[in-house]
């Protein structure tokens, strides 16, 4: 096993390495990261304004008048309605600065090259708020990468405008950014002249038609969720960030189903009745409770079983930040990271937890997901908020957490009986003696 | 040696804030005086111009090439914390490893 272990660490931990620092995919998480504030002040909004608890709406409605829940409904249409469009602009400024060029120019820039290449409504009186949506998500990452691209590889050429002496610094230097952006747009009014006057339709359906949908297709099933679940746990095993280094990918096919389960949801649809069942906040609510792996589940397990005294300081030390989902002290504590005993529990449990909530789901026992809820808020409360309010979901949650819970006690026991052994001599093991212990296995 | 400014970095800066608060007691207990703060990757930028050290959560130790690239022009010395202290946040072990390496 050791050897096995041996074989990732050399050769596929470099791959994920680069794949989770490769600047362009950077800039999307980071661009969504930068978004998110607006995404959760959005789908709280649309939360409250359907929350299923009548004297409360009866209350707002006798207080406010019925028009109390257009609040919430502007609020949506400057958060979730415009995301590509806030995407576009945050995903350029970060690679902008990457690269160190004007950043604010570049995102700028980005932004007007996105509204170029989208379709106008309305006898050009608008502009199309679906592919603003959503739906327009993988337009908008792309023009926002290509846009900034272009413009720093302009910028770094040094194309400015030579302003005759005695202009002040200032002035001639916010001319800097003039050309290329200039240039900039050009490319972009004349790819959209090739679409919408010689092809005759928009960038954005060709992409949406032939990239995204499929992708969102397939991140949708059982099989594709289970996919990228095991690569996380996969990658934390080995100590990286599996979510940070795959979240690009996860936010880009997981977040238009979200949206449209709240844009429904917000319209009047049941939560039982809206379209999609795994979303992001589905992962983050129902698996990754107390971190990857389950880990509340781990830690569960260590106070029912643990006696050994390096064990049980660890749950101790992780517990409570558990509760908050975050679960490193756990992972490099115990440690999970290359410990062969569990192994195979902090890969299954997660696996185990996406079915039976998936499952749940399309049984209709549980409502879908309706709440983009922080990925931070504690099991039980994340439930409840996410289904759009509905135990359900917290017994959801319970359930898996029982589940979590009882594969990960054998295997407890097993790995703390070891560490009993070892107690005269303990000294915490460091990842070293762990892959020595590992061996003699 | 004047004040000491340390940064630690993760995805989301989470779970290094946790260890924060242990180094900021052991920085005490030591009787150094010292800024001890926590952030995430995206927002590492803000910090370039103060810190002395930055160390990096050894979950996120594939951004280290990135991060010192960024780093190195202000002189900073960069390094990932241990993994052993790290799970057990440790924090006068880890304020030790900052503290070596500005020696």
């Amino acid at each position: 096993m050791g050897r096995f272990f041996g074989f990732f660490e050399e050769k596929f931990l470099p791959v994920a390495g680069r794949f989770g620092s490769q600047r362009h995919l950077v800039a999307i998480r980071d661009g969504f990261a930068g978004i998110l504030p607006l995404i959760i002040i959005g789908s709280l909004a649309v939360l409250i304004n359907n929350l299923p608890i009548q004297p409360f709406q009866d209350f707002m409605e006798h207080v406010f008048s019925e028009h109390w829940k257009n609040l919430g409904g502007y609020i949506w249409n400057g958060t979730f309605a415009i995301i590509s469009l806030l995407v576009c602009f945050s995903v350029s400024y970060n690679l902008a600065r990457h690269y160190k060029v004007d950043a604010l120019a570049a995102g700028l820039v980005s932004v007007a090259a996105l509204i170029i290449l989208t379709p106008l409504v309305a006898d050009g009186q608008g502009i199309s708020l679906n592919w603003m949506s959503a739906s327009g998500l993988f337009v908008s990452l792309i023009v926002g990468l290509l846009a900034t691209e272009i413009f720093r590889k302009l910028s770094q050429m040094n194309l400015v405008i030579k302003m005759p002496e005695g202009v002040p610094e200032a002035v001639s230097r916010s001319f800097a950014s003039m050309i290329p952006a200039m240039i900039v747009l050009a490319i972009f009014g004349i790819l959209q002249i090739l679409f919408i006057d010689v092809i005759g339709t928009s960038v954005q359906d060709i992409i949406y038609k032939s990239i995204q949908a499929p992708f969102q297709h397939m991140a949708a099933s059982l099989p594709g969720i289970l996919a990228i679940e095991f690569t996380k746990s996969f990658l934390w095993f080995f100590g990286l960030h599996g979510s940070n280094i795959l979240e690009p990918v996860i936010e880009s096919v997981y977040l238009p189903s979200m949206q449209e389960n709240i844009q429904l949801f917000n319209q009047g649809v049941s939560a039982y009745q809206v379209p999609h069942i795994i979303t992001k906040p589905f992962i983050d609510v129902f698996v990754a409770m107390g971190g990857i792996g389950t880990g509340l589940s781990l830690i569960i397990a260590i106070f029912i079983v643990g006696r050994s005294r390096q064990v049980r300081s660890i749950g101790k030390l992780g517990g409570p930040a558990a509760l908050f989902n975050i679960n490193e002290p756990i992972i490099f504590g115990i440690p999970v990271v290359l410990n062969p005993i569990l192994f195979v529990p902090f890969l299954l449990v997660p696996l185990v937890n996406v079915t039976i909530a998936y499952c749940a789901t399309s049984l209709g026992l549980v409502p879908r997901t309706v709440v983009m809820v922080p990925w931070t808020t504690p099991p039980i409360i994340g439930g409840y908020l996410a289904t759009g309010g509905s135990l359900a979901g917290s017994i959801l949650q319970l359930v898996n957490l029982a589940v979590g819970t009882f594969i990960y006690l054998p295997f407890l026991r097993m790995l703390d009986k070891q560490m009993l052994k070892n107690a005269p001599v303990e000294k915490m093991s460091s990842l070293k003696t762990i892959d020595q212990k590992d061996t003699t296995l | 040696m004047g004040l000491l400014n340390i940064v630690l970095v993760c995805s989301a800066g989470m779970s290094t804030s946790m260890l924060v608060e242990k180094m900021r007691k052991a920085a005490k207990e030591e009787h150094v005086e010292a800024t001890i703060q926590a952030t995430s990757e995206a927002d590492l930028g803000r910090f370039l111009d103060q810190a002395d050290v930055i160390l990096i959560g050894p979950q996120v130790r594939y951004l280290a090439s990135k991060i010192e690239s960024q780093a190195g022009p202000y002189g900073i010395k960069v390094a990932v914390i241990d993994p052993v202290y790290y799970g057990l946040m440790d924090g006068a072990k880890v304020f030790e490893q900052a503290r070596e390496l500005l020696k």
